[in-house]
């Protein structure tokens, strides 16, 4: 034995103290004191900076290894396994997630990461509008077609919420608008992401899921339709429905792009395929969830007031929907960021 | 194949970092807590805001949707990496890579909640970590995280201070490696213990009235003797 451990321990003890000592100030957010005079940075009193810790880290994996190799005791590879990890999560650590990430986030990665999932998009968005038009069609053609997706009860509460009788507050039975902010909040959450995650059934739970929910949709435009309700229906849906919509349409992409990697791997283990498509879906996620807070709250405050004449909220809520579009088509095209910075960078 | 269930984790220097994933049933109470706790105060809100017509329903639902969705990502990105429930038990969540957990990982693996719950009570989650050695979710094998037992399990401590003798015969390797663990888990047991495991290895040890000076003073004990040679190899001399 080149060294025994008693030799080994003694030399280079200093230097796993220095670095206990420094990922300590690390941890406590403490930056580095600059010394003083008279005072040398190995001095005791000055914990070693990040740049020395990202040495002596790299110390300490040698002493690590030379350790197992040379069967040292179970104590001292403990103390230097400990140290090493605790040290490797404190250097590799992404120290990126300010604001500035965020403000990369909302101008450019989720619009990018959108336009990236535009042929998942394309089909959820067919399989979304064409059950609407099918079913708006035909309940408006026959009313009673409306019974096949939801029961006479639900019917009377939707007469009643967009009818003549629907009074101040459009779309609602009762309750006042921060009641129905907190309803709409974890019910259309809910929906979509039930939508997003139905997506891991090999995509087809999030197509079934979207697909019911435009049969819905349709079934309740229609039937509203025929009743002589459509302004005071369409008026009350066209602004919270450019994100409401969008949302749901984005979710049941992002799932079928999750579905889809499960399917067709390509190249990857199907689990090394599933986690790249989360990584790239995951602004879209944020994105649709984002989205969903904004439907809730023009929902419960703005769609629903009575007194707002329909006019104008065609007027806003066209504008929302050229908006939404805008941003999603639009926004930070051509700004040449990798779209994917994450996935280029493991 | 071995029967623990540890994971290396290979980092860029090329160390291997030993991870315990926490397996279903410390998972699993660790989520009952997390519910109990979310009740709690889902109970402390209503009672707080359930006087307040209107205002205080909504604001109640959006307490509730914050606790269901947003309880545990925001745990998660704490320091600490844990809701109360998996701190309670020990437990944290990490990439599987054992870098702290990154925001998209722990907002895609709460948000496929929906998923593991699917079709009734967290089933095909709980299928899921008890098919995988690694006991993840689906929704930790999209985001790529783990959960594991923050805390190592030590058998082995410093050895207990002895004079140093030398083995009998030169020890090969493992020889070294099988005195220097006991040794350094005497503590843990008791000197009969020891005594009876360090018999094993009578044939490397010096014999039991050996002394240094020449001396023959009254024999000792097989531990000891074992712990005296640990010493030996550890440099002491």
């Amino acid at each position: 034995m080149s060294m025994t451990p008693r030799q080994f321990e003694a030399r280079y003890e200093p230097s796993w103290i220095e670095l206990e000592r420094g990922l300590a100030a690390l941890d406590a957010g403490r930056k580095a004191r600059r010394p003083s005079a008279g005072e040398f940075p190995t001095d005791k009193a000055v914990p070693p900076g990040a740049a020395r810790v990202a040495q002596l880290y790299r110390q300490c994996c040698e002493h690590l290894a030379l350790a197992r190799e040379r069967a040292y005791p179970p104590h001292l590879v403990d103390r230097l396994e400990a140290l090493t990890a605790r040290a490797h999560q404190r250097v590799y650590r992404r120290h990126d997630f300010g604001l500035g990430a965020l403000r990369n986030l909302v101008l450019y990665d989720a619009p990018a990461a959108v336009r990236a999932l535009r042929w998942h998009l394309g089909l959820v968005a067919l399989v979304f509008l064409l059950p609407i038009l099918l079913m708006g069609v035909a309940t408006w053609l026959d009313p009673h077609f409306v019974l096949t997706v939801v029961d006479a009860r639900q019917v009377r509460m939707f007469d009643g919420m967009y009818g003549p009788e629907a009074g101040e507050h459009l779309g609602r039975t009762s309750g006042d608008d921060w009641q129905m902010f907190g309803f709409y909040i974890m019910h259309n959450v809910g929906i979509s992401f039930q939508c997003f995650a139905a997506g891991l059934m090999l995509g087809i739970g999030s197509l079934v899921m979207v697909g019911y929910n435009g049969l819905l949709f349709g079934a309740i435009a229609g039937f509203l339709v025929t009743r002589g309700d459509s302004e005071r229906f369409f008026s009350f849906v066209i602004t919270h429905s450019a994100f409401e919509l969008t949302a749901i349409v984005l979710s049941g992409a992002a799932g079928l792009k999750l579905g889809h990697a499960v399917l067709a791997p390509g190249r990857l283990t199907r689990t090394q395929a599933l986690m790249r498509a989360a990584r790239e879906t995951s602004p879209v996620v944020f994105c649709f969830f984002v989205m969903l807070v904004i439907a809730a709250a023009l929902e419960a405050f703005w769609s629903s007031a009575g007194w707002v004449a329909p006019g104008v909220k065609y007027a806003v809520g066209g504008g929302c929907w050229a908006m939404v579009l805008a941003y999603l088509g639009l926004q930070g095209r051509g700004h040449g960021r990798p779209a994917d910075g994450e996935s280029q960078a493991r | 194949m071995t029967l623990d269930t540890t994971l290396l984790a290979e980092t860029p220097e090329g160390i291997a970092i030993v991870l315990r994933p926490a397996g279903a049933v410390a998972r699993s109470l660790a989520y009952l807590l997390d519910f109990l706790i979310r009740f709690v105060a889902w109970l402390v809100a209503a009672g707080l805001l359930g006087g307040v017509k209107g205002v205080g329903v909504g604001v109640m639902l959006v307490v509730l949707f914050a606790l269901e969705w947003l309880y545990p990502i925001v745990f998660e990105l704490l320091p600490g990496a844990a809701t109360p429930g998996k701190r309670a038990l020990g437990l944290q969540v990490m990439m599987d890579t054992g870098l702290p957990v990154t925001p998209s990982a722990a907002v895609t693996r709460n948000l496929l909640r929906v998923a593991d719950f699917m079709p009734v009570a967290y089933a095909f989650g709980l299928l899921s970590m008890l098919l995988r050695s690694d006991f993840k979710r689906l929704g930790d094998i999209v985001a790529g995280t783990l959960v594991v037992h923050a805390d190592k399990v030590r058998l082995a401590g410093a050895l207990p201070p002895a004079e140093p003798l030398a083995p009998r015969v030169p020890l090969t390797r493992a020889q070294q490696v099988a005195i220097l663990h006991l040794a350094g888990r005497a503590r843990r047991l008791t000197a009969e213990r020891v005594d009876e495991l360090a018999t094993l290895a009578e044939s490397a040890l010096p014999p039991a009235n050996y002394a240094p000076g020449g001396a023959n003073p009254a024999p000792i004990r097989p531990g000891p003797r074992l712990i005296a040679v640990a010493q030996w190899l550890m440099g002491q001399r």
